[in-house]
């Protein structure tokens, strides 16, 4: 097994960072509001809005899916026999997601 | 015999139009800031997401896993953006619409009006008059018939408005429509990010870039990278305000998400509150009206930073257009500063240029809130640290330094079209302004100090601020005990302890203009509450400092100066005049 350095750690928290991130532009698309549009348009508007939510939703989702896939990694290595005492103590705060 | 007249056709009515680009405009707003968030994703795939000290079957995976996604992200973000610019667009054109359907139906009324008349008068005229009526008839039929061609025009330009608003909704609604018109293609911001000129640029370096980017990149730079203009010194003020519009509404999302899912940090938590400050800031801004033309005033976000100084926040709003104002002011608050004030010192940026709209309704104007320093925010007895920098020069110092680098910047952005431009420094804001005057060279045509503890200490005399001291002034309530903190006359603080802030502005040795600057509420022989009346409407300091802003200095009220002589105490003849409330919230007859 290759040694997973502390870089996939950190990427696994930044995974989760942009998690956190799209979610909240998800629900920024969300609750932006189409009432100022005419009656003629509100309608397109609303329907892009909801589907656009949904497309932030799944860029959210797959960058936790990297988070957790990152995490698995350092999982899988620390609990081997081929990591080092020093590598568990490098990667050990990073098994787990903090936000 | 009978006459036979032909009266003009009754104009159709305008139809209603139901909408508002206000709201329309924050959707757009909201959508701007979503795609910067996705295009963050974009530039995170291309960059840190890679590891390049990683190797092996799994790292190999992981790299060409990860790669779509950042595609997905350049075209989900390069969509989104360009829907939220259409959407502004929408906004402006909707306005224009509305505009235009009421002088329809100014035309329509007018119209109704003539033809009623005529209808009148074709009853009782005679056969002498007739062809004069039918002349008169012939003329608003013209009108009624240029009047239906307007509307027509009118009614096919909002049917075409709102068809390709529609469109723009609805040919980026799948994921494969997405990938279709913007999977690899390149974003126009970047190109024009590569050549911004690095750190430490002058403001003229900055503005020559920008001035040479095309339209579409200077909106691409606003939208995928906002953090990297919207502070920036040499970028135009609405250039600035635009991203940092972006910045604040992607903050506020973040945030307000983060929270909710319980998740939020300490750091964030302030930040969080520094980014509704500065909101609330803007909005208070917005929520007032112009003087003069009754339109609610234009606020622009030229400084937003939430998380500077450590977390107390770098926040400056201007009331009114950085860009072409023939006026501007600069107002540099000073203890009891950070992020979180900015609602308060908005509400003096906005009365100010009230009060300069109201004293010269010829002019425009632009007045501005400073917090882009490290100001002392808390007392020491509090919370230490800051407040303990109130009674030293060190943060005064730091932020003239900045001060200066602002007033570059703006200087910089209009160098063809130069503003009258006005740093107004109050209390300990003023040892920062006397400061950035001296040891920096401040580049502006007349600097104000108001209820100052003293300009600092190397600045001795008014002409050792580099600005000629006819257009150096000095406001000091009598009952202000912050004013009167400055060093007078040969022995103080600053001889004997090698203590204080420097000199008073407003004695007599000082050598600037001083002006009237009573409050008809002023209290007893010292009153706090006297150190922040200096901004309030129907007073003596903001009449006189709206003048001095106004460039208009004939009108400004001189005072006579504090003395100290040899023997004795300080003597300020202000003391014993009665104050005065001159008009300053009411337009002048």
């Amino acid at each position: 097994m290759e040694v997973v350095p502390v870089s996939v750690g950190e990427a696994s928290r930044a995974w989760d960072e942009q998690h956190l991130d799209l979610d909240a532009a998800a629900a920024q698309i969300a609750d932006a509001d189409p009432s100022g549009f005419t009656g003629n348009v509100r309608g397109s508007a609303t329907r892009f809005l909801t589907q656009w939510e949904r497309h932030a939703e799944s860029l959210g989702t797959v960058s936790e899916q990297r988070a957790d896939g990152l995490r698995t990694t350092v999982s899988d290595y620390v609990t081997s026999d081929e990591a080092t005492r020093g590598d568990l103590v490098r990667l050990a705060s990073y098994l787990h997601e903090v936000r | 015999m009978t006459t036979e007249i032909r009266l003009p056709p009754l104009p159709r009515p305008v139809p209603a139009l139901t909408c508002d680009p206000g709201a329309i405009s924050s959707c757009g707003a909201d959508l701007l800031a979503a795609s910067a968030q996705v295009d963050d994703l974009g530039t995170f795939v291309a960059g840190p997401a890679r590891l390049g000290d990683w190797s092996g079957d799994a790292a190999t995976a992981y790299h060409r896993a990860i790669a779509p996604t950042g595609r997905r992200a350049d075209a989900m973000s390069l969509a989104l953006r360009g829907v939220a610019h259409r959407v502004e667009e929408h906004s402006a054109e909707m306005q224009r619409l509305l505009d235009r359907r009421a002088g329809l139906e100014d035309r329509h009324q007018h119209l109704a009006q003539q033809i009623a008349h005529l209808r009148a008068e074709v009853a009782t005229t005679t056969v002498e008059g007739a062809a004069e009526l039918q002349a008169d008839c012939d003329r608003v039929t013209g009108q009624v018939q240029a009047y239906e061609t307007d509307l027509d025009t009118w009614a096919s330009d909002l049917a075409t408005e709102e068809s390709e608003m529609s469109q723009a909704f609805t040919r980026v609604l799948d994921a494969d429509d997405v990938e279709r018109l913007y999977g690899g293609v390149a974003d126009p911001a970047d190109d024009a990010l590569r050549d911004k000129p690095a750190a430490g640029a002058s403001p003229t370096d900055v503005h020559d870039w920008w001035v040479a980017l095309t339209p579409a990149q200077r909106r691409a730079v606003i939208a995928a990278s906002p953090g990297s203009i919207g502070n920036l010194d040499g970028i135009p003020a609405a250039a600035r305000h635009a991203a940092n519009t972006v910045s604040l509404g992607r903050d506020l999302a973040d945030y307000a998400h983060t929270d909710a899912a319980g998740v939020l940090t300490d750091d964030e938590r302030t930040w969080y509150e520094n980014a509704r400050a500065a909101d609330d800031a803007r909005r208070e801004i917005e929520g007032r009206h112009d003087p003069v033309t009754g339109e609610p005033i234009v606020a622009q976000v030229y400084i937003y930073d939430p998380a500077a100084f450590g977390g107390d926040g770098a926040v400056a709003i201007s009331a009114g257009d950085l860009d072409t104002a023939d006026n501007v002011a600069v107002v540099v608050p000073g203890l009891g500063t950070d992020g979180e004030s900015a609602p308060y010192q908005a509400d003096r940026a906005a009365t100010l240029y009230e009060s300069t709209r109201a004293l010269d309704p010829s002019a425009s104007n632009a007045s501005m809130f400073w917090i882009g320093y490290d100001a002392p925010d808390n007392a020491p007895w509090d919370e230490g640290v800051d407040g303990a920098g109130v009674v030293a020069e060190t943060m005064a110092t730091a932020g003239g330094e900045r001060l200066a680098d602002t007033i570059d910047g703006l200087r910089a952005s209009r160098e063809d079209d130069p503003a009258h431009l006005t740093a107004i420094g109050h209390s300990y804001g003023s040892t920062t302004t006397g400061h950035g005057a001296h040891d920096e060279g401040l580049d502006v045509d007349d600097i104000v100090f108001v209820g100052s503890p003293g300009v600092g200490g190397d600045t001795d005399h008014a002409s050792d601020t580099g600005i000629d001291p006819d257009h150096v002034w000095a406001g000091s309530n009598s009952r202000d005990p912050v004013a009167d903190l400055g060093n007078h006359g040969w022995v103080h603080g600053e001889t004997v302890l090698g203590a204080g802030l420097g000199d008073d502005p407003a004695e007599d040795d000082f050598g600037a203009n001083r002006f009237q600057a009573e409050s008809e509420t002023r209290g007893g022989l010292f009153s706090f509450g006297d150190h922040s009346k200096y901004f309030d409407h129907d007073t003596e300091s903001l009449y006189n400092i709206s003048h001095i802003v106004n460039g208009d200095y004939d009108a400004v009220q001189h005072a006579e100066h504090i003395h100290d002589p040899f023997l004795g105490g300080p003597h300020d003849p202000e003391y014993d005049r009665d104050p005065t409330s001159p008009a300053t919230s009411t337009l002048t007859p």
